[in-house]
């Protein structure tokens, strides 16, 4: 916390408070996450599941555009990356029944990671090169080409089929058990990158989005740090994914497409990108929305687009920028509750 | 056309039904339509099913009649009180998107939250397969009565799920008797196959390949074309088939991209110069393409209506949807199978005396019950009813119906026993252990 | 395989009737990035609903003969250039100074709704309309003669476009926009109209080729998610903002693609996807784009 506070006093002091709020946010939430299957039925800890595991996903996604500033619409392929390295290497254990270990389940999971940071390595080498839109698309065709890549090689990845039966050993299969794997998991990972981004690391990535030549003016080689970010975001994106196979028993390769992509987009903007935990509480409304309103319509795609396009237009900082703004109004701090929502939505991206 | 009813009355028939129908139930699935909150006292516990079907997608053009068919049976079983005249079914309707991942979670949806005891569903066999994968574990019923692939009853069997559709390698099986006759007679000696490049494409074509290989082993096969499902233009495909030379093409295509096929085949000239026989030509498509699909073109059907109207049950159901949905609406192949479905589950319920799911599972177990298309008995190793294979006939004009049918003249209808894997020790053998 | 001239041929024509396809959808959305900087994700879905509006339109009429259609499909693209007037009085206008995520994200979001709405108002069912067409026959070939009028159109869209860009005021003043909108509003013309007349014309045009597409394809929900992709492809190959550049890009896209089928079916999707990285690697603004955003 003091490395965040005196850093972004020596930037801005009116960041000062988002890292509080993060950690505040973070507290409450460990502890409702902890105690969630305790009052929780089986469906609704499975879907505090998704919430964890899709959380981390796009957690992973914001490292790129919250923190360096460029938006990536491929970000699902090295979900879906780790999500296949994890069932192939789960079909390999089994061989076609549904016995695995324990130490091989642990082994597969933990391969999403290294294939997931591999492709994000080599897609990251061409992307950095580019910022802005061309960013964004050069990312969306690499995902489109690794999705095609995936969909065709029938005999390799099961094309469009999937893999199945990726049924984990006899204790995770309980919800509640599945569940704390995951929680612990993602605490982990989520303690991982509060060290990233707080480190001076961190900090360099927020200068690059700031303001790339003038870093560049410092006798910093931006490239190389916006690709080791780049396949950091990819390996935590392959540990959401490789969690994500065991979870559903099944892959397919829809995990790659620009469509999931855009969940973490989706996720990220709803909670508040300019905060470390936003992510984390978009996918806490984005998922708990999806599983209560599909309980009675079908108009799902309806009601996530007219709550996006409520938010773009009039609270874009997400959840997390409205309570910010709204504390800063209530104790006089700052200008007003609109020049802050407009610097927290600067903060991205400029 | 031989119906002297206008295109614009069968038009607005189809669609105004379509519309109504369809928000009717999208919006009032699981809560009010069929929800027996009026149920009076000495009623017993609902019974809940879970419907996955996909509204968007390519599958959403089969799924229309789908649905309707579950509605409107479960309506009819409700107005006898519901199941052993005591549960009343509560329809759980869920859209699986055609994504696997979707489906998956959707049956975890109804299953753990609506508390369903029966999955029906679904369209596309990928999201099948994910489905089966939930059910199992949970053990929870599954009907199937569209998705086909013979993996879900052969390698991803699982005791919990009742295949009410003749699967991929039964239809494939059906169209090589047929082809095997065009063949000799025609003297063909290549061909070329395009299909959908997903599970139930490429486990058709293979089926096909396979059973043609075995039927006549001269003719050679020259091409085969994958397109992506969802594919709008065709040109380039169609001019590479028919740049092969083949003497005929077989398609392993459904859905939308089925019609589109069609559409642009045609236009480009492909069925003058090539024999296309064995395209899925169902209901659906004789009805929507009634202007369009080439007369004489030889398809193969599903659980086409008009091959069964001397089954009691296919009477009854054709008149109780007509009833519903106007004088000119029959069922499609796809409402067929799935009236099945639901009127085999009652059958089931009946036998067991109960609706405790082993006990039903218990009862579906080789059981024999009547459908619309005839008497059928489940297969003892994977669950497959044994209805015919597969209906091959010739589009044709009929003065009955304001759309054509096959030619009942010359349709062949292929029974199940002669085209399914031979013996139960080699389905054995094939289907994979689960825990 | 042995390619012959004949096949070589039809594979074109096929390459570049799909390449008039393409290009019909993406000029609206090259028009509108060139111009305004958004890209708008909805534009295959305002294509889709285009579609179906023609469709109502020309059953409501009858539904019968290529007349009708022509009526209906100028209907419909009145119908689509008043949405897109709509559209951008009252969103897309919000986001003109907003950071490129968000405007994205507001596009995303008017795809899903404007998906389900179809949906709502059409239902699952698919939509096509049926003309007798008839292939021709030539040298030793069959070719769907429709094909013809799509590529007509096409050239003619991009001629038109090409002439109201380069020859008419109106064309001056929205080129003159894009290199600096302060001056042009100093000099009294009013930036907020002309950004609404663009984005006016740039959905007409999706809205128009769905019309012309309803004999040659059915309209489903769904269609667009592919298609937007794929417009993506050919507008960064092409460059933002440059019909000509989209233009090109669409052949070679359809092109490409075509003869992909007849050597390499199963990768003929990735190789569009392996041109668009290498184009974007070598010339991130496109093969005729300026390097406006860069």
């Amino acid at each position: 916390m003091n490395l965040e506070n005196s850093a972004t006093q020596t930037t801005d002091t009116r960041r000062k408070p988002m890292g509080m709020l993060s950690v505040r946010v973070l507290a409450l939430l460990f502890v409702v996450f902890l105690a969630a299957p305790a009052v929780l039925g089986e469906f609704w800890v499975e879907v505090a599941t998704e919430i964890l595991i899709l959380g981390l996903f796009a957690m992973s996604f914001n490292l790129i555009y919250g923190y360096m500033g460029q938006i990536s619409f491929g970000h699902a392929a090295f979900f879906g990356l780790g999500a296949y390295a994890t069932a192939m290497l789960f079909r390999e254990f089994t061989g076609g029944t549904e016995e695995i270990s324990y130490l091989q389940f642990f082994v597969s999971l933990a391969a999403g990671i290294p294939l997931a940071a591999f492709g994000a390595l080599l897609v990251g080498y061409f992307c950095i090169r580019l910022t802005g839109i061309y960013f964004a698309i050069l990312t969306l065709a690499f995902g489109e080409l690794l999705f095609f890549v995936v969909f065709s090689w029938y005999s390799f990845t099961g094309g469009d089929d999937g893999i199945q039966r990726l049924l984990p050993p006899p204790l995770f299969r309980d919800p509640v058990m599945y569940y704390y794997l995951c929680f612990v998991i993602v605490i982990a990972a989520m303690a991982v990158m509060w060290r990233i981004v707080h480190s001076p690391f961190g900090y360099l990535l927020r200068a690059m989005r700031d303001n790339q030549e003038r870093t560049r003016f410092l006798g910093i080689n931006t490239r190389i740090y916006m690709l080791i970010n780049f396949v950091i975001a990819g390996s935590f994106a392959g540990l959401a994914g490789a969690l994500w196979g065991p979870f559903t028993r099944s892959v397919a390769p829809t995990l790659l497409g620009w469509q999931e992509s855009g969940i973490a987009v989706f996720m990220t903007l709803l909670g508040g990108s300019a905060f470390f935990a936003g992510p984390m509480v978009g996918s806490i409304i984005y998922t708990f929305l999806h599983a209560w309103v599909t309980g009675f319509t079908q108009y799902w795609p309806l009601t996530i687009g007219a709550i996006i396009l409520i938010i773009v237009l009039f609270s874009p900082g997400g959840l997390l920028g409205a309570i910010d703004a709204w504390r800063r109004i209530r104790t006089r701090q700052g200008s007003s509750g609109v020049a802050d929502n407009t610097l927290v939505k600067e903060e991205p991206d400029s | 056309m031989s119906s002297n009813m206008s295109d614009k009355k069968w038009d607005s028939v189809l669609r105004s039904m379509d519309r109504r129908e369809f928000i009717r139930t999208s919006v009032g699935a699981g809560l009010a339509m069929f929800a027996p909150r009026f149920a009076s006292a000495q009623s017993g516990k609902p019974y809940k099913l879970g419907l996955l079907l996909p509204v968007t997608g390519t599958g959403a053009n089969y799924a229309d009649g789908a649905i309707k068919a579950v509605m409107n049976a479960t309506a009819e079983i409700n107005s006898r009180g519901g199941f052993l005249g005591k549960h009343l079914i509560e329809v759980n309707y869920r859209d699986t998107h055609t994504k696997p991942d979707v489906a998956a979670r959707e049956a975890r949806d109804v299953i753990n939250r609506e508390n369903v005891q029966t999955v029906v569903g679904t369209y596309s066999s990928a999201c099948a397969m994910a489905i089966q994968e939930i059910i199992h574990e949970q053990k929870i019923l599954h009907l199937a009565a569209t998705s086909n692939s013979s993996k879900i009853v052969n390698e991803n069997y699982t005791p919990y799920t009742y295949q009410f559709c003749p699967n991929s390698r039964m239809q494939s099986g059906s169209v090589v008797v047929a082809v095997a006759e065009m063949i000799k007679k025609n003297g063909w000696k290549s061909y070329a196959t395009i299909g959908q490049d997903y599970e139930w494409g490429r486990q058709t074509q293979s089926g096909f390949v396979e059973a043609l290989g075995k039927a006549s082993s001269s003719v050679e096969l020259k091409k085969e074309l994958w397109f992506k499902l969802g594919e709008t233009q065709f040109a380039s495909y169609i001019s590479a088939l028919m740049a092969a030379k083949p003497d005929f093409v077989y398609g392993a295509i459904a859905g939308k991209d089925n019609r589109t096929f069609i559409q642009q085949a045609k236009a480009q000239g492909m069925f003058k110069r090539i024999s296309y026989p064995g395209g899925l030509i169902s209901v659906t498509e004789l009805q929507q393409q009634r202007k369009s699909i080439p007369r004489g073109m030889i398809g193969l059907a599903r659980a086409p209506f008009f091959a069964h109207l001397d089954q009691p049950l296919m009477q009854k159901y054709i008149k109780m949807h007509r009833a519903k949905h106007g004088e000119d609406a029959y069922p499609t192949d796809w409402a067929v199978m799935h009236y099945d479905a639901i009127y085999g589950l009652e059958q089931a319920i009946n036998k067991a005396g109960s609706i405790a799911t082993e006990a039903i599972k218990t009862a579906l177990k080789g059981a024999t019950i009547d459908t619309c298309r005839g008497r059928a008995t489940f297969r003892d190793c994977n669950n497959q009813l044994n209805i015919p294979a597969g209906y091959v006939g010739a589009v044709k004009d009929h003065p009955d119906y304001p759309f054509p049918i096959y030619d009942l003249d010359t349709m062949i209808i292929v029974k199940a026993e002669d085209v399914w894997v031979p013996t139960c020790g080699d389905v054995q053998k094939l289907q994979k252990k689960r825990a | 395989m042995e390619l012959d001239l004949n096949l070589v041929l039809s594979q074109l024509l096929a390459g570049v009737s799909r390449a008039m396809v393409l290009f019909l959808l993406a000029s609206g959305l090259s028009l509108i990035f060139g111009v305004m900087n958004i890209l708008n994700f909805a534009h295959a879905t305002m294509w889709l609903l285009g579609g179906y509006i023609t469709f109502s339109l020309y059953e409501g009429m009858g539904g019968e003969g290529p007349l009708l259609l022509m009526i209906a499909i100028i209907g419909g693209t009145i119908v689509m250039a008043a949405l897109g007037a709509l559209t951008e009085r009252f969103l897309i206008r919000r986001m003109y100074d907003r950071e490129l995520p968000e405007q994205l994200l507001l596009t995303f979001a008017l795809l899903l709704i404007v998906g389900d709405i179809i949906k709502i108002i059409w239902g699952v069912e698919d939509r096509s309309v049926y003309l007798d067409i008839e292939a021709l026959e030539v040298g030793g070939t069959f070719i769907n003669p429709y094909y013809f009028v799509i590529i007509a159109v096409g050239i003619a869209v991009a001629a038109g476009l090409w002439w109201f860009l380069q020859k008419t005021r109106y064309g001056r003043i929205v080129r003159a926009a894009v290199y600096n909108r302060d001056m042009v509003s100093a000099l009294g013309i009013r930036i907020p109209l002309i950004y609404m007349g663009v984005f006016a014309l740039g959905v007409a045009i999706a809205g128009f080729a769905a019309g012309v597409f309803l004999p040659l394809m059915p309209m489903a929900l769904g269609v667009d998610i592919d298609l937007i992709v794929q417009c993506f492809a050919v507008v960064v190959i092409g460059g933002f903002g440059s019909i000509l550049g989209t233009f090109v890009g669409s052949l070679l896209v359809g092109v490409v693609y075509a003869f992909s089928i007849l050597i390499w079916p199963d990768g003929a999707l990735a190789v569009v996807f392996l041109i668009v990285v290498a184009v974007l690697m070598w010339r991130p603004w496109g093969l005729f784009g300026t390097e406006l955003r860069y």
